[in-house]
């Protein structure tokens, strides 16, 4: 088995003295790996994506990734030790995926796919709005990959939601990511969209050996593409296995407190 | 029978009794508003006796001294200068090119026209000279960009402070300091406008949408880069219309601090009052009122474009 792009240690978050949002989750992601976390809300699916690329601070636990990511030699390091320019060649190697998008409306589809690469881009030319003509190429060429080359002078905010969605998909592939975290990205989407974005994703996660983790709460949708499933609860990993073994047992488990409503909205198969 | 016939079973709630609290409010403003007359000496017997002052005023002001604007001779034009040389970056030499000099500087201003827009010339370089200034700093005074929270409670609080100062008190300590003039009166400009924009500005940079903030951080970008892409293409359409509705506010404040001596049409509005000019202070009322409406009517249309 090869190392672990992701070790999740014992990562845990609270606010304050309110109650725990994670608890002592360890979990580890292979490069490649396709996996759909499944929960309800408030569940701990999107602050546990969230403190990976530390949008949000743990308050405990460690999170290990390979040096050779940020181009270091030696072993394992601790995302959670970063400083601020660590993070940074970290969070470059990240994308993320947004159920509200959250593309820079009134600037073009081609800025924001460019925005993508500011990780990398040196910092006055990038802050005025310069790129390399390599980087616009790339850019391009990202955009060709979801299929948006067209629309690519046009503003962000004059597409549809679903081609947004595209959009925020080429902006993370501009990053040569090595990991996508995309928390609810299909919940504003309808579901012939949906299914469009999760192949999309599936496929460049495929191709480009991108660890994709996807926070969904349609089981159906998850059981369709993910390679594995994770469900949370209370903050705590409930299930880790194949789509095949989330049996009725598992579902109650991840949904625990609505076994009466699943009840009475039996989930088709 | 729909089940919205069916009140009975309904344990209604009890509306709140408000008319004490209502008699109370009212008896409380009559009190403000007769503290506030009483306070202020207010006479209408005064007023109505005034009224023969005010008609034989508006009589004397009658008609209007157009000639200020159409007349050449109220440009006092220099015989010894052609009309093309005077006007034109045309090469001159010693006593012409002080001839010229003198005009542009001390008879040009002096005129009606060459007043109103040099009052132009004021607002707009106090305004923009404001905006730069208030740009930067407006992103140390919002609560999501600065870079510490002491940071952002300092430059607040001392913006909060410098824009409680009146611009008119500006420009008295300005006059003393630099002198009488058009540029004090930049100065004071910038300077009251400036404070205002910082805070407006700094809203607007609290009220970009976060997600927007967040998924550029997430691209590994540094603060900097944030700001370029996520912060800056959200409030450049509120910067741009707050920056058009101070250069107005500003057209008239220019005016005002003309009064106490620092140039523009202002200035030559006071000084044709003092002298008992009243058909020529009459003129400077027109042209001002025009000035207002032409920069309304501009202003809009800009923020129309822009938004």
């Amino acid at each position: 088995m090869s190392e672990p792009v992701l070790s999740v240690r014992r990562l845990s978050k609270r606010y304050g003295e309110g109650a725990p949002i994670l608890r002592d989750v360890s979990l580890d992601f292979e490069a490649g790996e396709f996996t759909a976390i499944l929960g309800l809300s408030g569940a701990g699916k999107s602050t546990f994506l969230r403190c990976l690329n530390r949008l949000v601070e743990p308050s405990g636990g460690e999170i290990l990734v390979p040096s050779t990511l940020l181009d270091r030699q030696g072993g394992q390091i601790d995302v959670g030790k970063f400083g601020s320019r660590d993070l940074r060649l970290w969070r470059r190697k990240v994308g993320m995926i947004f159920q509200q998008f959250n593309l820079v409306k009134r600037l073009t589809v081609l800025e924001n796919v460019l925005s993508g690469s500011l990780g990398y881009a040196p910092g006055v030319p990038s802050m005025l709005r310069f790129f390399s003509a390599e980087d616009k190429r790339r850019a391009l060429r990202a955009l060709d990959r979801v299929g948006l080359l067209p629309f690519a002078y046009q503003r962000a905010d004059s597409v549809s939601g679903g081609q947004q969605q595209r959009v925020a998909i080429a902006r993370a592939l501009m990053q040569r990511p090595a990991v996508i975290l995309a928390d609810e990205p299909v919940a504003s989407l309808d579901p012939k969209l949906s299914l469009a974005i999760l192949d999309l994703l599936r496929k460049v996660g495929q191709e480009d050996g991108i660890t994709v983790l996807v926070s969904l709460h349609v089981l159906d949708l998850a059981k369709r593409f993910s390679g594995r499933c994770i469900g949370f609860a209370g903050g705590e990993v409930v299930f880790d296995g194949s789509p095949e073994g989330l049996d009725e047992i598992a579902v109650r488990r991840i949904y625990q407190a609505r076994t009466e409503e699943l009840k009475a909205y039996p989930i088709p198969t | 029978m729909s089940t919205l016939d069916k009140t009975a079973e309904l344990v209604l709630p009890t509306p709140p009794r408000r008319a004490p609290k209502v008699w109370a409010l009212v008896a409380l403003l009559g009190l403000i508003l007769a503290w506030a007359f009483v306070g202020t000496g207010f006479d209408p017997v005064a007023l109505v006796q005034g009224v023969p002052k005010m008609i034989d005023m508006a009589s004397r002001s009658w008609p209007a001294s157009y000639s200020l604007v159409v007349d050449p001779s109220a440009y006092q034009f220099p015989h010894r200068l052609t009309l093309e040389q005077l006007l034109l970056p045309v090469p001159l030499h010693g006593d012409l090119a002080y001839v010229k000099t003198a005009w542009w500087q001390n008879t040009w201003p002096n005129t009606l026209l060459g007043g109103t827009l040099q009052t132009i010339q004021m607002a707009v370089a106090g305004t923009v000279l404001a905006a730069i200034i208030a740009f930067p700093i407006s992103f140390l005074a919002a609560r999501n960009t600065s870079p510490d929270r002491s940071v952002y409670m300092a430059v607040k609080s001392v913006n909060n402070f410098l824009r409680s100062i009146p611009d008119f008190a500006i420009g008295l300590v300005l006059i003393s300091a630099i002198g009488l003039g058009a540029f004090t009166g930049v100065m004071a400009l910038t300077f009251g406008t400036a404070t205002v924009l910082i805070k407006l500005f700094a809203e607007a940079i609290e009220g970009v949408d976060p997600g927007v903030v967040e998924a550029v951080q997430a691209t590994g970008a540094n603060r900097l880069q944030v700001y370029s892409f996520a912060v800056v293409p959200q409030i450049v359409p509120s910067f741009i219309s707050f920056v058009i509705y101070r250069f107005e506010s500003n057209i008239r404040a220019a005016t005002v601090l003309g009064l106490i001596g620092a140039g523009g049409i202002g200035e030559l509005m006071t000084s044709y009052f003092r002298m008992f000019q009243y058909q020529e202070a009459a003129m400077t009322v027109i042209v001002l009122i025009v000035l207002v409406m032409i920069v309304d009517f501009t202003s809009a249309r800009l923020r129309k474009l822009v938004i």
